[in-house]
C-alpha cells in the first residue's frame, strides 16, 4: 500500500513539474487564439496611423478595438475601443458629462488604458500578432479566460473589454456554451451617469453578465456588441 | 479455557471491531469472542490445549491491525496520550493547508461579498497556477491523512471494507478527478479549471483528523474513573529489613510477607494485615464510606486506603494484581469491555453497512450520470454518500456510554460487572433482599437489658465475664456490649443450656430460663420480638434477662421505601422462621416475606417469581446466597459479604449501603436512556443524511449535498455521540420522593 501511495505522490509530482514547463496556459493559447480571429478577421484588420497601433473593427463598422504597436507613440490608450457616439447620444448622452479616460472625436467616443511607455521595436514594425504577444509578456494581468463562454478577454479598463471565442473551430458549431466570436463590451455606469437610458441605445445589447473580478464572479450590466466572423 | 483480554491498535469504526471479531471467533478453540471499538481491546475465551495465543495475535494482524503489548497503565496512558497529540499535529497540519485550499477554491465561487485574492492565483487568468497550487496544498493533507489510504484500501482488497475505505474511495475519487481535470487544463481545457475537488478531499481529510482527535480525547475522558483508580495505587513502599533498617522500594519490589511501614497521611502500598499499631484508615476510595476506620493488630488492610492518624507495621498479604484495588480495576475494565445486548443491533448494522455504502454510492453515481452525463455531479453525489456514510457513530453509540455509566457506578462504590447488567437492571420489577447480613447487620447485638434486682450495668458486666470464655455469637455480643469485663475462673459449658463460671466469688449463669431458675415468661416479650432472651442467675438466684439480636441496618428501611417510590415491590428472604422474619420486615417496611427458606432453595424461589413474569434482582451477600444472586435477573452483592456472593453477583455494592441498590437502578435507567439517545442519533443522522447525500432534496429543487459539509456532518455526528456519552458523568442520584 506504501507503494501505491508513493506512486501516485511521485506521479502528482511529475506532473506538477512537467506542467511547470509552461504554466501561463491562459496566456499562451491565447496568443494562438488571438491569431486564428485575426486571420478570420483580415480583411477588417488594419494599422491605425493615428492611435498607433493595429485595429479590429466590427463587421458593421461601428465600432474598432486599438491595442498599441509601440506604446512610446500612441498618444492616449495602448488598448482602446472606439465606437459611434451617435447611438448613445440619441439615447441621451451628454458627452461633456463623461469621465476623463473617455474621449469624443468626430462622432467616435474613445475609451482605454495607457499600459505604458515602452518601445516594442526599434527597427521593425511590429506585426499585430506580436503587438498582442507583447501584450501577453509584459502586461499578462489584462489578458483573461471566461469560463462560462469559453473566452478570452482583454481588460481595457474601467470595467470594459474585448472578447474573442478560445475556439473559433468549434465555437457555436456543436452547440457548446460558446456565444459570438467577438464581443465589444462598455461598461454602462459612466454612460449612464452622462444621460444615456440604456435601453434607449440601438445597436448594443444592455444585458446583466457574470464577470471574474478578482477572482470572484460578480453580475453587472453591460453594454454588449457580439458578431460572428464566419 | 482461559479468559484473556488483548488491547489492538487502529480501529477506527465499529466496523473494524466486528472485523476483528469475525476473525478470532472463526479460530478453533475460541469463544465468547468480543472486541470493543471504544477501548480498543478484544476479550476472548481460548482452549490452550487447541489454539495458542500468538495464534489469535497473527490472526488479529492479518485483519490489518497492531497488537498492542500489555504495559504498565502509565505506560498505556502515556501511549494514548501520544497518540492524541499526533492526531491533533495531524489534524493542525491538515488544518493550515485545507485553510488556504478552502479559501482559494471557494472565493472565486462568492458572489454576495469581494474577499481578498492574489491576483496570481486568479483562476480565469491562471488556471493551471491555480490547479497546481491546490495540489500544493492538498499534498501535505494527503500525507497527514495517508494512514486513511494504507488502511482503507488494505480493507478493501480483504473485502471488510471499514470507515478508511469509505473517506479512501471518496477522496481518492476526488483527487483522482482533479489531476486528469488538471492534465486537461495543461493541455488547453481551461473551463475545468471550474471542476477541480482537491479542497473537498483535502477539507474532508482535516475534518476527519478533527473528529478522530476530538474522539480520541473523549474516549479518554470515558475511562476517568479507571485512571482515577489506577492513580490511587502508591509508587514506593517501606519495608522494614530483618536488620530492623527502613528502606523505600518500588512498588513492584514488595513481596508477600515483607513488613512495611505505613506513616500518617500516607497511602497502603499493599494489601495486608496490621502487625503492630492503630489508626484510623480511611477507606472512602475502595467502600465509599467517608468515616475512617480504626485498625489495629490482626485487622486487614487494603492498597490505596489511607493511613490518618499512627504509625502502622503492616505484614504484605496482596500485591500487585492480587489487591482488593487492582480486583476493583479488574471488574471495572471488564464491565467495560463487555458489550450489552442492545449493542447488538447497532453491531450488526455496523459490520455490513460499509459495503452496502459502496456499493450503493456506486450505483447512485451512476444513475446520475446516467441521467444528466453530468460527471461532476455524480461524483459530488458518490463522495457525499461515502462520506456521509461513516458508521463511526453507530459504533461508538452503546460503547461509550456502557464506559461512562460503569465508571460512574464505579465512582458511587457501584460496580457492574457488565453491560447486560447494566441494560437489566433499568427493567427491574421486584427486589428481593436476603435478611441476614444484606437487610440486618448480620451480627448479634444486645438490645435490651432487664435487671431483676441487680442493676444493668452489673448485670451486663457478670454475664460478659462469663461469656468471654464462650465462642458463641450470641456471647461474643454480651462482651462487646460490656465492655471491660471481670476476671472468671471454673468456666463450664453446658450444651444446650449455657454457660456458668464463678466471678467475684459469685457463681453466675447464662442461658435458658430453666438453666438460670428464671420464669421463662420474663422474657416472651423479648421472643415476641425477634430477639433471643438469655437469662442470668447469680447464685442460684434469678438476676434479669438480656436480650440479643440481630438488628436492621441503618440504610434497610430507606432503602426499601426508595424501591417503593420508584415503583417496584420488595420482598425479603430468610430461613428464619415466619415470626421473627415477618418482625424484621415489618420494621424495614417490606411488603412480601418468604420465609423459612432453606439456603438450597433460594434460587428456586427467585425462579417462581421469574415465572410469574417478573424481573427480579435478588440482594444477598452469603455464600448461600450465590445460587440466588446468578438465578436473578441482577444480582446485587453487599461488599461487605463474601467473595463467593460478590463472584456470582452482576453488581456489588462497595459501600454495603443498601440505597444504593436503587442509586444502581437509576444509573442503568440513566445510561439506557443515554444509549437510546446515542442510538437514536447515530441511526437518525443516517437515514437522514445519506438521502440527502444521494440528491434527494435537489431533485425536488434543494440543494446538492457539498461533500465537505458531508465530512462536517459526520465528524459532528461521532463528537455529538461522545458529548452525549459524556453527560452521564453529570449523574447524581435523584432523591425519590
Amino acid at each position: 500500500m506504501k507503494k501505491v501511495f508513493t506512486f501516485l505522490m511521485a506521479a502528482t509530482l511529475a506532473t506538477t513539474l512537467v506542467a511547470c514547463r509552461g504554466l501561463d496556459v491562459v496566456g499562451q493559447a491565447s496568443v494562438d487564439s488571438f491569431d486564428v480571429i485575426l486571420d478570420a478577421a483580415s480583411n477588417r484588420l488594419s494599422y491605425d496611423d493615428m492611435n498607433g497601433g493595429w485595429s479590429i473593427e466590427a463587421p458593421d463598422g461601428s465600432v474598432r478595438f486599438i491595442w498599441s504597436s509601440d506604446y512610446s507613440r500612441s498618444p492616449l490608450h495602448d488598448l482602446m475601443l472606439e465606437f459611434d457616439a451617435q447611438p448613445f447620444i440619441d439615447a441621451g448622452l451628454d458627452v461633456s458629462l463623461l469621465p476623463d479616460y473617455y474621449s469624443y472625436y468626430e462622432g467616435k467616443l474613445m475609451v482605454g488604458v495607457k499600459l505604458g511607455d515602452d518601445r516594442i521595436s526599434e527597427d521593425v514594425e511590429t506585426t499585430a500578432i506580436e503587438s498582442y504577444e507583447y501584450i501577453v509578456e509584459r502586461y499578462r494581468s489584462t489578458v483573461g479566460y471566461h469560463a462560462a463562454l469559453d473566452h478570452f478577454n482583454l481588460n481595457i479598463g474601467n470595467g470594459n473589454l474585448f472578447e474573442w471565442a478560445k475556439d473559433l473551430e468549434v465555437n457555436g458549431s456543436d452547440g457548446s456554451v460558446q456565444d459570438k466570436d467577438i464581443v465589444f463590451v462598455l461598461d454602462p455606469t459612466p454612460l449612464i451617469a452622462a444621460g444615456v437610458d440604456p435601453d434607449a441605445v440601438t445597436g448594443w445589447l444592455f444585458a446583466r453578465v457574470t464577470v471574474e473580478i478578482d477572482g470572484s464572479p460578480v453580475e453587472v450590466d453591460k453594454f454588449l456588441k457580439p458578431f460572428d466572423l464566419r | 479455557m482461559h479468559k484473556q483480554t488483548i488491547s489492538i491498535g487502529g480501529m477506527t469504526c465499529a466496523a473494524c471491531a466486528a472485523r476483528i471479531q469475525k476473525a478470532v471467533s472463526r479460530l478453533d478453540g475460541t469463544a465468547n469472542v468480543v472486541v470493543n471499538f471504544a477501548t480498543e481491546k478484544a476479550t476472548f475465551e481460548y482452549d490452550p490445549e487447541m489454539i495458542r495465543i500468538s495464534t489469535i495475535k497473527e490472526a488479529i494482524k492479518d485483519t490489518g491491525y497492531v497488537i498492542l503489548e500489555a504495559k504498565s497503565p502509565d505506560e498505556d496512558k502515556a501511549r494514548k496520550d501520544a497518540e492524541i497529540r499526533s492526531l491533533w499535529r495531524k489534524f493542525i497540519v491538515a488544518a493550515v493547508f485545507s485553510t488556504p485550499l478552502l479559501y482559494i477554491a471557494m472565493v472565486p465561487m462568492i458572489k454576495f461579498v469581494q474577499l481578498p485574492f492574489p491576483n496570481g492565483l486568479d483562476p480565469m487568468t491562471y488556471p493551471l497556477i491555480y490547479a497546481l497550487a491546490e495540489i500544493i496544498l492538498v499534498i501535505p493533507c494527503v500525507i497527514v491523512g495517508r494512514r486513511f489510504y494504507t488502511v482503507g484500501f488494505k480493507a478493501l482488497v480483504k473485502r471488510s471494507p471499514n470507515m478508511d475505505s469509505l473517506i479512501a474511495v471518496g477522496t481518492s475519487a476526488a483527487l483522482l478527478y482533479s489531476v486528469w481535470n488538471t492534465i486537461q487544463i495543461a493541455a488547453g481545457d481551461f473551463e475545468l479549471v471550474e471542476s477541480l475537488y482537491f479542497e473537498t478531499a483535502g477539507v474532508i481529510i482535516a475534518l476527519i483528523l478533527l473528529g478522530k482527535a476530538l474522539e480520541a480525547k473523549a474516549k479518554g475522558r470515558t475511562s476517568d474513573a479507571i485512571k482515577k483508580l489506577m492513580g490511587l495505587q502508591p509508587k514506593t513502599a517501606i519495608v522494614i529489613d530483618p536488620s530492623g533498617e527502613e528502606r523505600e522500594i518500588a512498588i513492584d519490589d514488595v513481596e508477600v510477607k515483607d513488613i512495611l511501614l505505613v506513616k500518617p497521611g500516607t497511602r497502603i502500598p499493599v494489601d495486608g494485615t496490621v502487625v503492630t499499631g492503630r489508626s484510623a484508615v480511611d477507606e472512602s476510595m475502595l467502600t465509599g464510606e467517608s468515616i475512617p476506620i480504626d485498625k489495629g493488630e490482626g485487622d486487614r488492610v487494603y492498597a490505596a486506603t489511607i493511613n490518618a492518624n499512627g504509625a502502622l507495621h503492616i505484614r504484605a498479604e496482596g500485591i500487585g494484581s492480587e489487591t482488593a484495588l487492582a480486583h476493583i480495576i479488574r471488574l471495572v475494565e471488564d464491565a467495560q469491555n463487555s458489550r450489552a445486548p442492545i449493542a447488538a443491533l447497532a453491531d450488526k448494522v455496523s459490520g455490513v453497512f460499509v459495503p452496502i455504502v459502496i456499493a450503493f454510492a456506486a450505483v447512485i453515481g451512476m444513475v446520475w450520470y446516467l441521467a444528466t452525463r453530468d460527471t461532476e455531479r455524480a461524483l459530488t453525489i458518490f463522495v457525499s454518500i461515502l462520506v456521509i456514510a461513516c458508521p463511526c457513530a453507530l459504533g461508538l453509540a452503546t460503547p461509550t456510554a456502557i464506559m461512562v455509566g460503569t465508571g460512574k457506578g464505579a465512582e458511587h462504590g457501584i460496580l457492574i460487572k457488565g453491560g447486560e447488567a447494566l441494560e437489566t437492571a433499568h427493567k427491574i420489577k421486584t427486589i428481593v433482599f436476603d435478611k441476614t447480613g444484606t437487610i440486618t447487620e448480620g451480627k448479634p447485638r444486645v438490645t435490651d437489658v432487664v435487671g431483676n434486682g441487680m442493676g444493668e450495668a452489673e448485670l451486663l458486666q457478670l454475664a460478659a465475664s462469663v461469656e468471654k470464655w464462650s465462642e458463641h455469637p450470641l456471647g461474643l455480643a454480651v462482651v462487646s456490649a460490656a465492655g471491660a469485663v471481670q476476671e472468671a475462673t471454673d468456666f463450664v459449658s453446658v450444651t444446650g443450656m449455657g454457660v456458668q463460671a464463678a466471678v467475684g466469688g459469685k457463681l453466675v449463669r447464662v442461658g435458658r430460663a430453666a438453666y438460670a431458675n428464671a420464669d421463662k415468661s420474663a422474657g416472651d416479650r423479648f421472643a415476641s420480638e425477634g430477639k433471643t432472651p438469655l437469662y442470668i442467675s447469680v447464685d442460684g438466684v434469678f438476676s434479669g434477662v438480656i436480650a440479643v439480636a440481630d438488628t436492621m441496618k441503618q440504610s434497610s428501611r430507606s432503602a426499601v421505601e426508595k424501591a417503593h417510590r420508584l415503583g417496584m415491590s420488595v420482598a425479603m428472604i430468610t430461613g428464619d422462621n415466619m415470626k421473627t422474619a415477618s418482625f424484621i420486615a415489618k420494621q424495614a417496611g417490606i411488603d412480601r416475606v418468604l420465609a423459612e427458606v432453606l439456603p438450597q432453595d433460594k434460587a428456586a424461589e427467585i425462579k417462581k417469581l421469574q415465572a410469574a413474569g417478573e424481573i427480579v434482582a435478588m440482594v444477598g451477600d452469603g455464600i448461600n446466597d450465590a445460587p440466588a444472586l446468578a438465578q436473578a435477573n441482577v444480582g446485587i452483592a453487599i461488599g461487605s459479604g463474601t467473595d463467593v456472593a460478590m463472584e456470582s453477583a452482576d453488581i456489588v455494592l462497595m459501600r454495603s449501603d443498601l440505597n444504593d441498590v436503587t442509586t444502581a437502578i437509576q444509573l442503568s435507567k440513566a445510561t439506557i436512556r443515554n444509549i437510546k439517545q446515542n442510538l437514536f442519533w447515530a441511526f437518525g443522522y443516517n437515514v437522514v443524511g445519506i438521502p440527502v447525500a444521494a440528491g434527494l432534496l435537489y431533485l425536488f429543487g434543494g440543494p446538492l449535498l457539498n461533500p465537505i459539509f458531508a465530512a462536517a456532518a459526520m465528524s459532528l455526528s461521532s463528537v455529538s455521540v461522545l458529548a452525549n456519552a459524556l453527560r452521564l458523568k453529570s449523574f447524581k442520584p435523584k432523591e425519590v420522593s
